[in-house]
């Protein structure tokens, strides 16, 4: 099991069901041996465009290429993936090895070529001395590593799964992620993951394309994510984020001129894309890069008040009230003597804080509420 | 339950037996009045013979009458087990108001008085010639057996998950593969029920088989009706004491192969 997998290449993809937009039309490219995440709430469109990749539903629009090969209108049973399911879908009436071996035997490989693979795999997945276990005899975990040896043993071009750790409790979902990442690192192959838990995400990807209301949001790897989220809904996402709403004045090349009412001061900062003037848009400050200062000094910083104070082990995490009433989150090194009810003032960087578009799906929201 | 005062026990154990005795009594006292010696129909017998047993299987016409119906009651099973597990699959992949409205349409042979689809069907048959042979008298019967397959095979398919089918789908297989190796497994008890359900059907059926029987191949329960209007005697009896026999022989094989089909879904 040397092969990485091919490409894939999304393009223009797009499903709607009646008047439902399940999906926007969306391009995605994963490259040879990638493991990108489709990160997003339930009902973003992450499952809608798994399930395409996989061939289980028909775009409405759109090409999709798996390597040199339009897939678009060819089935699933003929695109050659692996795929993981939610509840992993094994066969509850075959043994481990026949759930394993159900892909080879249904290619009629011979018999020795399917034995060699199916050790293989449950040595590779750990699962040796289970190969004749009834598949309720098996905990969680065990389950799942099924699935995934039952994926990984056609050798497929993708490897596809679908919230795969979600049945699991939070600590083995810790060491599973770990696992399939030192998996993935070994014997990397394609791999096309979708969760709804931006951790999971952070652990295992190295592309994270983040979805809402059908529509992909940003796609990059984890770090730009988080340093330049395109708008408040990223941000919001992928790690804590303080988002205060502003007016942009002027835009001038990556920086805002902005107000805001709620620091009753105006003052310049980075722009993300699509910040426009006269726009409504939300200022992002990571709780990590708001500093406290205690001393009474006027003019330096908003005034606010801890009204929280929360030991984290090695960070304490503050949470402050200003003047307006909005409430900031800031995360200090454990340490500092700061009372629950003392005044203060909180300032950061320039180069820290960040511009960012709204969010422009609200009255989609509702829809979802619906 | 059983926190009830000991006289209610009684009486409500009593009243159950009353009603089962009820129900149980007049069909098996055809046992006894099958082994009587003489010729009347007498309930106790004065003494004991199997002369009618005999008699039963002597006589052409009641010995053939048995093998039309055991062959008619087999070809329904077959018939009925195989469109109605496609109907109960293609139900499971309609939604909405198809679903609806298919699954009346399946069912309705349960609801329609039986008279009606009799002559409904015999006025049918007459255009195409049917009437009078094994063939049609078997087609008769599958409208009748169809629903109870098309209920059982339906709650079976129920059992399985959407996703082995998709699992089975990416893995490469086809449909014909996926129905033997994913489905089939999991609807071996429902499929036992409906062929036991749509036998017995069959088997017993006299309205559409008094419609279309053709002399020469009468089934049991025709002849039966014919001969209790001629010869009042106790081969009548032999012949439903048969009938009795072969339906508990088939639900206790039907019960017998059901757990253990049972076992590999779960």
């Amino acid at each position: 099991m040397t092969q990485k997998g091919l490409s894939l290449q999304l393009s223009g993809v797009s499903k709607r069901y009646g008047g439902f937009t399940a999906l926007e039309p969306t391009d995605v490219e994963v490259h040879a041996g990638e493991f990108l995440t489709l990160l997003g709430p339930s009902g973003s469109g992450k499952t809608t465009l798994l399930n395409l990749i996989a061939g289980y539903v028909e775009p409405t629009s759109g090409a999709i290429r798996i390597g040199e090969r339009d897939v678009t209108h060819i089935s699933a049973r003929h695109r050659n993936i692996g795929m993981v399911f939610q509840n992993y879908a094994l066969f509850p009436h075959m043994t481990v090895r026949q759930n394993i071996g159900y892909g080879l035997d249904v290619r009629r490989l011979p018999k020795s070529e399917t034995a060699r693979r199916i050790s293989e795999v449950l040595a590779l997945m750990q699962l040796d001395g289970f190969a004749d276990r009834r598949i309720q005899q098996l905990s969680g975990g065990q389950q799942q590593r099924v699935a995934l040896a039952r994926a990984l043993v056609i050798e497929p071009d993708l490897l596809l799964m679908d919230e795969p750790l979600s049945a699991l409790d939070k600590q083995l979902r810790r060491q599973v992620q770990l696992e399939l990442r030192r998996l993935h690192l070994k014997h990397g192959r394609t791999t096309v993951y979708v969760t709804h838990d931006q951790e999971e995400a952070l652990v295992l990807s190295d592309r994270i394309a983040v979805m809402e209301h059908g529509r992909l949001q940003q796609i990059g790897p984890a770090g730009e994510l988080y340093d330049s989220p395109s708008n408040a809904f990223v941000a919001g996402f992928i790690g804590e984020s303080n988002l205060i709403p502003v007016r942009v004045r002027a835009v001038a090349g990556t920086l805002a001129a902005i107000e805001a009412d709620a620091l009753q001061l105006g003052f310049e900062a980075s722009a993300g894309p699509g910040v426009k003037a006269g726009h409504p848009a939300s200022l992002l400050i990571r709780p990590e890069h708001v500093l406290i200062d205690d001393c009474q000094e006027p003019a330096k910083g908003v005034p606010a008040e801890i009204v929280e104070a929360v030991y984290l082990g090695e960070l304490t995490q503050f949470t402050v009230r200003l003047r307006s009433g909005h409430m900031i989150t800031a995360r200090q090194i454990a340490g500092r003597n700061l009372k629950v009810g003392s005044a203060v003032r909180i300032s950061w960087k320039p180069e820290r804080a960040r511009v960012v578009e709204e969010n422009t799906t609200t009255q989609k929201e509702e829809h979802d509420h619906a | 339950m059983s926190k009830l005062p000991l006289s209610l026990r009684i009486a409500a154990n009593a009243g159950c037996s009353l009603v089962l005795a009820f129900l149980v009594l007049p069909i098996l006292s055809v046992v006894p009045i099958s082994l009587n010696k003489s010729s009347f129909i007498a309930m106790p017998p004065k003494a004991y013979s199997g002369v009618w047993y005999g008699r039963f299987f002597a006589d052409p016409e009641w010995h053939s009458s048995l093998v039309h119906s055991l062959e008619i009651a087999a070809i329904t099973t077959v018939l009925a087990l195989i469109i109605g597990t496609l109907a109960a699959i293609g139900l499971r992949r309609v939604n909405g108001r198809l679903r609806v409205g298919l699954t009346a349409l399946f069912l309705a042979p349960m609801i329609v008085p039986v008279i009606v689809t009799a002559v409904a069907f015999y006025r049918s048959a007459l255009d195409i010639g049917l009437n009078g042979t094994i063939i049609g008298m078997s087609l008769g019967h599958t409208i009748l057996a169809l629903p109870f397959v098309v209920i059982n095979v339906g709650i079976s398919l129920r059992t399985i998950d959407p996703n082995w089918i998709s699992a089975a789908e990416g893995l490469g297989a086809g449909p014909f593969v996926i129905f033997r190796t994913v489905v089939l497994p999991h609807i071996v008890p429902g499929l036992t029920g409906a062929a036991v359900f749509s036998f017995v059907t069959s088997f017993d059926e006299v309205v559409i088989a008094v419609f279309m029987a053709g002399y020469g191949n009468k089934t049991l329960p025709v002849k039966i009706w014919e001969s209790i209007r001629l010869e009042f005697t106790p081969v009548i009896a032999v012949a439903a004491t048969m009938m009795i026999a072969i339906a508990i022989v088939l639900f206790a094989l039907s019960h017998s192969i059901t757990p253990k089909a049972d076992e590999a879904p779960q």
